[in-house]
């Protein structure tokens, strides 16, 4: 992967009269990565999409795509092609016509046309459907085709507009690999929208997070997940125990901290949040708990708590355990494999906890 | 059930007396006499036969199918946009707007047909075929304008979007997109519409002049019992294409949402 930006996105902001969807987004998307921008819905991710494409102009900052300033450029002048949410099949046309559409009344030859809408249609694996109607598709050939229609146009952007909401949980998954495969074997960068953190983390190359118009944190996404800037990232992506902490010294690379559920112990300061004062906020992860009938050994922090909530997922058993002096029951999930220990409502239970499992993180205002 | 057969009484009496007296005029038509009165003297088709002889008939038909075609055309392509902007756009003043083009549904035909021969003399536009199919589109644009809605109402607004997207001006998005989505919702319009005029006689009547529309010649003709019978049978012409039209219209507007899903 170069480290050239197909994107550069300068201070943008959009605002609907007094709504401000997007606030000064900053963002540079490097040639041929998979880029996701992650947010519950309403955070702007849609409108920052929008924007890129050209449905939207932005009301301050700027935007180049490869190089170029797209200020007053169209959408139909623009190198990036979309994937609707709803897909927008023309169902006026079957399948090869749906394709073809942007290459039709541009002067492009019959025959080369139809020798890019049949490699277009192998590519997404829907060889020969060319006169299927565009009614009689199933959901997830509508997602090819709507992939298909944009990747003919050779675009240096493919832009993704929640790709894979409109499917079921199983053709979803299967597309996310597709996808994926797809995005590699073409070297196009993809720029995907979705409020689906699986979806986000399995496909993307680097993750920007978004909250109430803010771009919040862009990483990787086994970083944004190690080292997430702020409660709202840690708990948006996967789950994550809070505990209030006190951080009792600092040295220039670790903070000692003090917990209601373990004293003095030593952690690695988080690289993107800042931890200033005394009263920080820590994470932990429930699967890097460990739970366990005897007080366990070979951990920098135990404690005790009692079972207050099981739950089976099949390949993990999520447990809440009420400790003194805490909130919320911590969340610990155990892996099923063996199935070793089967805890109970009520049971009192010791939880191990590793000095590198413990994130620091800002203290939220609130 | 038992408690309903009142209410069941009702509306057979309540739907006789509204289709029963619009029956009577096809069934007279058949009827081999002059007065239109029962028992029915015998059964003959000479009333029909006589129609197509009679001049100032075709000359009053070929009125109302120019009339009827103009206004549907012209009622129609106002309807297409005015449908779209009401339906896609929000803007200042929309709901007046709306409210503005549905007016002539409510507004007595003596009003409207008498302030349009004042304003159209006024113009120095005297009463004339011109003035009749500009009285009608004015009265088919609330059926033009609310069915061009519903055919935009399930028009998903990205499939424009994708059009634009994938290289296409304004102009290219409209032809080679929304128009072939909307074909069969302007199809019913243009059935509607023409029907609306074909139909219509008050405007008609204060605006053709001396150019008659099938409506008013139908009217003229009333006074002469000698011809009440061919006046019977052209009624009847009238009122079972004015029906088929509106069951096509209808077939083509269902289509034109059931298409669009």
């Amino acid at each position: 992967m170069t480290e050239t930006n197909i994107i550069e996105m300068t201070g943008v902001q959009k605002r609907f009269g007094k709504f401000m969807a997007v606030n000064d987004l900053t963002l540079n998307l490097r040639e041929g990565e998979f880029f996701s921008l992650l947010g519950p819905s309403g955070c702007g991710k849609t409108t920052a999409l929008r924007m890129i494409a050209g449905f939207q102009e932005p009301t301050k900052g700027q935007i180049s795509i490869d190089g170029q300033d797209m200020q007053g450029i169209a959408a139909n002048q623009r190198p990036t092609n979309m994937v609707f949410q709803s897909y927008a099949i023309f169902p006026h046309l079957n399948v090869g016509n749906n394709v073809a559409y942007g290459l039709r009344n541009r002067g492009i030859s019959k025959s080369e046309i139809d020798q890019r809408v049949a490699d277009a249609l192998e590519m997404v694996e829907l060889d020969g459907l060319q006169s299927r109607g565009a009614t009689e598709l199933s959901g997830g050939q509508r997602q090819r085709v709507a992939l298909a229609r944009a990747l003919i146009m050779r675009p240096k952007v493919l832009l993704l507009d929640e790709p894979l909401s409109a499917l079921d949980k199983k053709l979803r998954e299967q597309m996310q690999f597709e996808m994926r495969r797809l995005q590699r074997s073409l070297g196009i960068t993809f720029v995907m929208v979705t409020h689906d953190q699986y979806e986000a983390m399995t496909m993307s190359d680097r993750i920007g997070v978004m909250f109430e118009g803010k771009l919040v944190q862009v990483d990787e996404p086994a970083t944004l997940y190690a080292k997430p800037s702020n409660q709202d990232v840690a708990s948006f992506i996967g789950e994550m125990n809070f505990l209030p902490a006190q951080v009792t010294d600092e040295k220039d690379g670790s903070l000692v901290i003090s917990t209601p559920c373990f004293d003095g112990m030593k952690i690695e300061k988080n690289p993107n949040a800042t931890t200033s004062g005394a009263n920080i906020l820590v994470g932990i992860r429930p699967e890097q708990l460990e739970i366990a009938v005897e007080k366990p050994d070979g951990y920098d922090a135990t404690f005790q708590g009692i079972v207050s909530d099981v739950a089976f997922y099949g390949e993990n058993v999520h447990y809440h355990v009420r400790v003194d002096g805490v909130e919320k029951p911590i969340a610990a999930s155990v892996p099923n494999y063996f199935h070793t220990v089967d805890f109970r409502q009520g049971d009192t239970v010791w939880i191990g906890v590793h000095s590198a499992s413990v994130i620091a993180l800002r203290q939220d205002e609130k | 059930m038992k408690r309903f057969l009142g209410l069941r009484t009702y509306t057979l009496v309540y739907l006789a007396f509204l289709y029963l007296p619009v029956l009577l005029l096809p069934l007279f038509s058949f009827n081999d006499g002059t007065i239109v009165a029962f028992p029915i003297k015998g059964w003959t088709l000479k009333w029909y036969g006589q129609l197509g002889a009679q001049d100032t008939l075709v000359q009053a038909l070929m009125n109302s199918l120019v009339v009827g075609g103009l206004a549907a055309l012209l009622a129609t392509s106002m309807g297409l946009f005015a449908a779209r902007s009401y339906v896609r756009y929000r803007f200042r003043g929309k709901k007046v707007s709306e409210a503005l083009v549905m007016l002539p549904l409510v507004v007595p035909g003596i009003i409207v047909a008498s302030s349009m021969l004042v304003l159209f003399i006024s113009l120095g536009l005297k009463p004339s075929l011109t003035a009749v199919i500009l009285g009608h589109t004015f009265l088919a644009l609330p059926f033009s304008v609310s069915i061009m809605k519903s055919a935009f109402d399930d028009f998903d607004v990205s499939l424009e979007e994708a059009a634009y997207d994938l290289g296409s001006g304004v102009f290219e998005t409209f032809r080679r997109v929304t128009l072939p989505m909307v074909a069969p919702g302007i199809v019913a319009s243009l059935l509607v519409s023409f029907t609306v005029s074909f139909d219509e006689f008050v405007l008609a009547f204060f605006l053709s002049g001396n150019e008659p529309t099938l409506p008013v010649y139908i009217w003229s003709q009333i006074r002469f019992p000698a011809k009440l019978p061919n006046t019977l049978a052209l009624g009847s012409l009238l009122l079972l294409a004015s029906v088929l039209l509106l069951v096509v219209a209808e077939f083509f507007r269902r289509r034109s949402t059931k298409s669009l899903v």
